[in-house]
């Protein structure tokens, strides 16, 4: 048994009083693929934004590949190995699609300002590696004849395959989706699942998943964490998940008798089920 | 995994020479022409106005860089300009008189003078980029108006500190009596700082362009240009790709502001100008940012053919002089009606006229 790549221990953050994630702990082996779900507003995007340096965790501590990463900036974090996607896309809009997974390969260049400037024979060897890195991410992903376009101007679908690809440029070692799937017709969602276990092959990757679409989860992630007002209430197989009697009521409220003393939520999350 | 593939692509010494050194060859040469065909042909009354607009087109293009690469919102950078212009007027102007007794101009065509003038423009270049990253480094944190704010207020207290300054020294005995710091001090005050010998030329103007263009251009088109432009498209996401935004802000700020610098000391230098302090207030900035935003945030041409045309026209409409703010405001306000991103929006003009960089044919418009 080797030891985790992503060795998440008791984080917890709160903002102000409310208390977004508390004593979150994970343990992703190399090479898994897990998902994160839980209710709207249960936490998960926090959980991803602790992660990655976003929010800094007010207790706990966050190992990556053995190297303590809480702390650190967000840029640090993702030069150390963990690259993300975001639930509401953030591209980089007014740049063509092959700039945006070039700006992510910066990350791992070696040359710097004087470099580029003074043009230098490591300079333009550097600029090819990264073109040809960048033009094979996108050939996988399906974006090789979009290089040129400018990333505003695709249509959703390949909008979030280009999170992907560019998330990947970065050459991580722990990859975290946010909702890849959102927004996504039925065949395009088993295209991406698809697709997910392919780079995961070829790139030796370990994937956290953030997903609603509880189809999608429950096929691909060989196991689940669920969170509920920040709180982990549930951990096992899609299996064992889907049969947790936590996980139900939480999703689905309470049944009809009175909620215990101590899980006063169940109120409210039931009055917004249906909007 | 990159490092190794690097490597196996460094294409040969022949081709690395003649693209890395070949621009400045051009450019060396073009600022020969303008100096040697196109200045005596032309006359004075042009001379000065190339001088104007290389000047200005040096201050766009640099500010650019700032406003139009990284997105920050920079409105003074006229300080950095003062900041250069008056390091090197000092630097020329007490060095003529402890090297050869006088201010004049000096020697001929890369002669002492000139060589004098040229270590001014560095040590002012140098010294506004020292400033930049004094002002930088905290405000960076800041974002939009914040930031614009802290810029405005720079180029204030700057203006303020320089209507301070002592009186020129001009009398030899005077200067050589002086410690540095009385003429580090000695910078003309309110009244500006008169007597600093004529060494900017056409020529210089142009070099200085071209390698700022240089600078520009091959910025914009490398790993870490992109890494500037990053920060402008989505801050949080530059950050999660591994891009340090603090660090490429600071540079951006510290780039803009030595070429503001050099630009400052060419003015300096410049026939029919005097350093002063009220030249070189707000209004300055303004008229620069006017530039950067005319021709498009980003666009490196559209801040050239903005400077070009806003120096142009103040110029041929001498009798409208009492109505150039009028016209600067309305022309922005009908800008902004109809053009929102400027003339040429974050594009190159050349990028006007084709589909955008690379598209294959089946890259039809999806939008």
């Amino acid at each position: 048994m080797t030891a985790p790549i992503l060795d998440v221990r008791a984080i917890s953050i709160a903002f102000g009083g409310l208390k977004a994630v508390t004593d979150f702990s994970l343990s992703l082996p190399a090479g898994a693929l897990q998902g994160l779900i839980g209710p709207n507003g249960a936490g998960k995007t926090t959980v991803f934004n602790l992660l990655t340096g976003v929010y800094r965790p007010q207790t706990g501590e966050i190992h990556l590949d053995g190297r303590r990463v809480d702390g650190l900036k967000p840029n640090r974090i993702a030069a150390a190995g963990l690259a993300r996607t975001f639930q509401n896309i953030r591209l980089f809009g007014d740049l063509t699609v092959l700039d945006n997974v070039r700006v992510a390969c910066h990350v791992r260049a070696e040359t710097g300002l004087a470099a580029a400037i003074f043009r230098t024979r490591a300079h333009y060897g550097e600029e090819a590696a990264i073109r040809e890195r960048a033009l094979s991410l996108l050939e996988i992903f399906g974006l090789s004849h979009r290089a040129g376009e400018y990333a505003r101007n695709l249509p959703y679908g390949d909008q979030r395959r280009l999170e992907i690809a560019r998330a990947l440029a970065t050459g991580p070692k722990v990859l975290l989706l946010d909702e890849p799937a959102a927004g996504m017709n039925p065949q395009e969602k088993r295209a991406l699942a698809d697709l997910i276990a392919l780079v995961r092959r070829q790139f030796g990757l370990t994937v956290l998943l953030i997903e609603h679409d509880m189809g999608l989860v429950m096929n691909i992630c060989e196991a689940i964490t669920v969170i509920d007002h920040g709180v982990t209430i549930a951990r096992g197989t899609p299996a064992e998940v889907q049969a947790d009697p936590a996980v139900i009521e939480a999703y689905l409220g309470a049944p009809d008798e009175p909620p215990p003393a101590s899980a006063p939520a169940p109120a409210p999350d039931s009055a917004k089920a249906d909007p | 995994m990159l490092g190794a593939r690097a490597a196996a692509l460094r294409p040969g010494y022949g081709f690395v020479l003649s693209r890395a050194v070949g621009p400045f060859g051009a450019f060396l040469a073009l600022a020969f022409v303008m100096q040697l065909v196109v200045v005596p042909w032309a006359g004075p009354f042009y001379e000065k106005l190339l001088m104007d607009i290389g000047i200005n087109c040096l201050l766009a293009v640099s500010l650019n860089l700032v406003n139009g690469f990284t997105g920050q919102f920079s409105i003074g950078h006229a300080g950095f300009m003062a900041v250069g212009g008056y390091v090197a007027g000092a630097v020329t102007y007490y060095g003529s008189f402890v090297l050869w007794g006088s201010p004049a101009v000096h020697g001929g065509f890369l002669g002492g003078g000139d060589l004098l003038f040229l270590a001014g423009c560095l040590v002012g270049g140098l010294f506004s980029a020292g400033a930049g990253y004094l002002v930088g480094l905290p405000s960076l944190r800041l974002r939009g108006d914040y930031l614009a704010i802290v810029t405005l207020g720079f180029g204030e207290i700057l203006r303020v500190l320089l209507q301070q300054t002592n009186d020129v020294i001009f009398v030899p005995a005077q200067i050589e009596a002086a410690t540095p710091w009385q003429m580090a001090t000695a910078l003309g005050g309110a009244l500006g700082f008169s007597g600093i010998p004529f060494y900017t030329t056409v020529f210089w103007v142009f070099v200085m362009l071209g390698l700022l263009l240089i600078v520009a251009f091959r910025l914009k088109e490398s790993s870490e240009g992109r890494a500037f432009l990053s920060i402008r498209e989505n801050e949080i996401a530059a950050e999660a790709m591994g891009i340090d935004t603090t660090r490429y802000k600071v540079r951006a700020f510290v780039l803009a502001a030595f070429f503001a610098g050099i630009a400052g000391a060419l003015f300096a230098h410049e026939t029919g100008t005097t350093l002063n302090p009220r030249e070189l207030g707000f209004q300055k900035s303004f008229d620069i940012v006017i530039m950067v935003v005319l021709g498009g945030m980003g666009s490196i041409s559209g801040a050239l053919v903005a400077a070009v045309l806003l120096t142009v026209l103040p110029e041929f409409l001498r009798e409208f002089a009492d109505w150039r703010l009028v016209i600067y405001a309305l022309s922005l306000i009908i800008m902004m009606r109809f053009r929102p991103q400027g003339l040429f929006g974050i594009r190159e003009i050349w990028e006007l006229w084709r589909k955008p960089p690379g598209a294959s044919p089946a890259g039809r418009g999806a939008s």
